[in-house]
């Protein structure tokens, strides 16, 4: 019982504890954030999905119906608010990427040791609340503001002229406020570009716009790809830039499914709205994957 | 208090905003809220209790005929839940609008005189945040900590609907007896006051800005009528939609009264301020405020008081001619109060015209105690308020007669409400 060698015994008794284990590591691992997802994602929607199916109020309670009524409420309904969110998000995506994408490319390739200071930059906003941010918008975007009123001054401007309550202010307002969210993955992947493959696409005759083009680009295709999504995805469901920028005529879905859950007590239509969202976001984001490549966004 | 009338100009503001303010907070709680919104939306219903979630619609509930009567022993201390800056200050508490303890001269008066402590803390900046913290206590039956609450009409009606106050003996309130002023007298939520006694009111009519009407050539609004005159993107309505519609109700010259309001009137009101909205109508809380200041506003639907109190005379408050809406918070016993007896003397000891006149003449708002314009006449002796500024602390008769209260609707009242008003705000 005591002496018997070690791998004698293991010789007889099939794969050892220790190989079982590290046959298990991988699902190990994954259990903290598998019963994550599952807490905090796959039964919250599950239980959406649910309500969206039911019918009820809020004070009698809801009973489950599978009744397909609040999916005809929000496909009818609220089309302008749909319209709204698709535009203003992929309007604020693509100034996020023309204004994010050479912010990154400046301090990737010239930030030298100002390239965490300029990160810092990048991110010091983030310090202060998203409300009090979108807020100091209002105040900067006012008709008497100090934008209007220099724009009024150069003359750029009509002096009845006014952007708050318009699409125009909602659009700049989710701009600003997810631009982090572009900068830095788009930063990630053009950092980790090795400046002598554009060395050598240069000295294989490579003009500056063809290295930019077919070097630049595509290396760094997975962070203009996390960028995108990054800010897509949360800017088409943002509420809070349009109702605080905004006016009626802007509202956005998000707006929407706020106020169903929380001022109508809604929650079917509010939870059938947000699976639609969400679908919708599933279906653009694979296109958008498959038009991309996806073997080429892992990195 | 005996100070100028501009000193306290300042609190009055401060109730309402602080409604308007957490509703802005609100938004970012409700940020990091949303995703889990939907999670807490069981099918079934999202209540533990099926009766918390239940809104009592009309009538509501016969009083107990056979009320023990509260036994006379003075307890303490007296836990009373307030809205901040809502009684009068004193000292560095009347500059920060914060009470700290000693600085009312009311509560100070009342420790004198009954011997008893008083806990006030200003713990309600919105109804429905307060009301999430103690009807959980009061749907187990539990005490909820408070023996005096200050709440708004509609949920005052809700938790006396449902049971959860605790019966005033009248016999200990011969001032709320004696001295609340008729118009608030007979609510339908409790008719006999048996439950409830108001604390302040406030009213809900127009306000515009004299300047920029002028240079637009604009004759000032007297009627709510006037108001569909202007350019919709120089005005706004209120975001509080039993406001707005409450208001609607009487341009369209329909009774704004809950029990006789349909869904078609409400109908009918959206369907006349819908043409506003592709015109440029916003609908706010307290920002009019700043939106007058910024001269984008040129007329809105206000609360009373609130322009009188942003210091800039071009801002008047008008008491249209249809009537303006009025609203009233009340002090409750809710059910499970320690100190019953003593919250029923507190009551008594602010209906006391003395008291009321007090706190009126630093609070700026509707006082509902008769005799109180007096004393804040004879407080203000030496610096009288301006007539406009006494108007809107002590209406007169023919604003009285106008005034509705469009608080308490039944449930389907309130769905249509809402359901009308997030078309119109885009919601």
């Amino acid at each position: 019982m005591t002496g018997p060698s070690p791998p004698l015994r293991r010789g007889r008794t099939g794969p050892s504890v220790r190989q079982r284990v590290g046959k298990a590591t991988p699902y190990l691992l994954l259990a903290p954030g598998i019963l994550w997802l599952m807490v905090f994602f796959i039964l919250p929607s599950v239980q959406m999905f649910l309500t969206s199916v039911s019918t009820g109020s809020l004070d009698n309670g809801f009973k489950l119906t599978w009744s397909g009524a609040a999916y005809v409420t929000s496909l009818t309904k609220f089309g302008p608010q749909f319209e709204n969110s698709l535009i203003y998000g992929g309007t604020a995506t693509l100034l996020t990427f023309v204004i994010g994408f050479p912010v990154a490319y400046t301090i990737a390739f010239r930030g030298g040791r100002w390239k965490n200071f300029l990160l810092f930059m990048v991110i010091a906003p983030f310090f202060t609340s998203f409300l009090i941010r979108t807020i100091s918008w209002k105040v900067l975007l006012l008709d008497d503001g100090p934008v209007l009123s220099f724009l009024r001054a150069l003359h750029v401007l009509p002096a009845d002229a006014s952007v708050i309550g318009t699409p125009i202010a909602v659009i700049a307002g989710i701009t600003y406020n997810f631009l982090p969210f572009m900068i830095l993955p788009l930063y990630v992947a053009l950092e980790k570009i090795d400046p002598s493959l554009i060395e050598a696409a240069n000295d294989l005759y490579a003009s500056r716009w063809g290295a930019f083009r077919r070097v630049t680009i595509p290396l760094a295709l997975p962070g203009i790809f996390a960028g995108t999504i990054l800010t897509f995805i949360p800017a088409l469901g943002d509420y809070v830039n349009a109702i605080l920028l905004g006016s009626p005529q802007t509202q956005m879905i998000g707006n929407v499914i706020q106020s169903r859950f929380l001022l109508l007590g809604d929650y079917p239509v509010a939870a059938a709205l947000s699976f639609i969202l969400m679908a919708a976001i599933l279906v653009a984001v694979s296109i958008y994957a498959r038009a991309l490549g996806t073997e080429q966004l892992t990195g | 208090m005996s100070t100028t009338d501009q000193e306290p100009v300042l609190p009055l503001i401060s109730r309402r905003r602080f409604l308007q303010g957490t509703a802005l907070a609100g938004v970012g709680a409700f940020l990091a809220a949303c995703s889990s919104g939907g999670a807490t939306a069981v099918p079934g219903g999202p209540s533990v209790n099926p009766s918390s979630a239940a809104i009592p619609t009309l009538p509501p509930p016969t009083p107990t005929e056979s009320v023990a009567p509260t036994p006379k022993v003075i307890t303490g201390p007296l836990h009373w839940a307030q809205w901040p800056a809502y009684i009068d200050l004193t000292g560095t508490a009347a500059t920060n609008l914060k009470y700290s303890p000693g600085s009312s001269p009311t509560l100070e008066q009342f420790k004198a005189k009954y011997k008893v402590d008083v806990d006030y803390e200003e713990k309600i900046e919105d109804n429905n945040t307060f009301y999430a913290t103690i009807q959980p206590e009061l749907v187990a039956g539990a005490p909820t900590g408070w023996d005096l609450i200050v709440i708004t009409d509609w949920l005052a009606a809700k938790v006396i609907t449902k049971g959860w106050a605790e019966q005033i003996d009248h016999t200990n309130v011969p001032n709320c007896v004696a001295n609340l002023r008729d118009p608030l007298k007979g609510q339908v939520w409790d008719p006999n006051n048996d439950y409830h006694y108001p604390w302040q009111s406030g009213m809900t009519g127009m306000g515009y800005d004299k300047t920029s009407l002028a240079s637009a050539k604009i004759a000032p609004p007297v009627s709510l009528a006037d108001l569909w005159k202007i350019d919709p993107k120089k005005m706004s309505f209120l975001s509080e939609s039993r406001d707005t519609f409450g208001l609607g109700l009487l341009k369209l010259g329909k009774s704004a009264d809950p029990q006789q309001t349909t869904a078609d009137d409400l109908q009918a009101v959206h369907d006349a301020i819908k043409p506003l909205v592709p015109g440029g109508l916003t609908f706010t809380g307290n920002e009019y405020l700043q939106n007058f200041a910024a001269k984008k506003t040129w007329a809105a639907m206000v609360w009373s008081g609130d322009l009188a109190s942003s210091g800039s005379a071009d801002q008047v408050f008008v008491f249209p001619t249809e009537g303006t809406m009025l609203w009233t918070d009340n002090m409750l016993i809710p059910k499970g109060a320690v100190n019953i007896y003593t919250a029923e003397l507190m009551m008594n000891f602010v209906y006391d015209p003395a008291i009321a006149g007090q706190i009126a003449n630093f609070v700026y708002y509707v006082s509902p105690v008769k005799g109180a314009d007096v004393v804040v006449k004879s407080l203000n002796a030496s610096a009288p308020l301006a007539p406009a500024l006494f108007d809107l602390l002590f209406p007169p008769a023919d604003v009285i007669a106008k005034q509705h209260n469009f608080q308490f609707l039944s449930d389907a009242l309130e769905t249509t409400l809402n359901n009308l008003y997030l078309d119109l705000a885009g919601g």
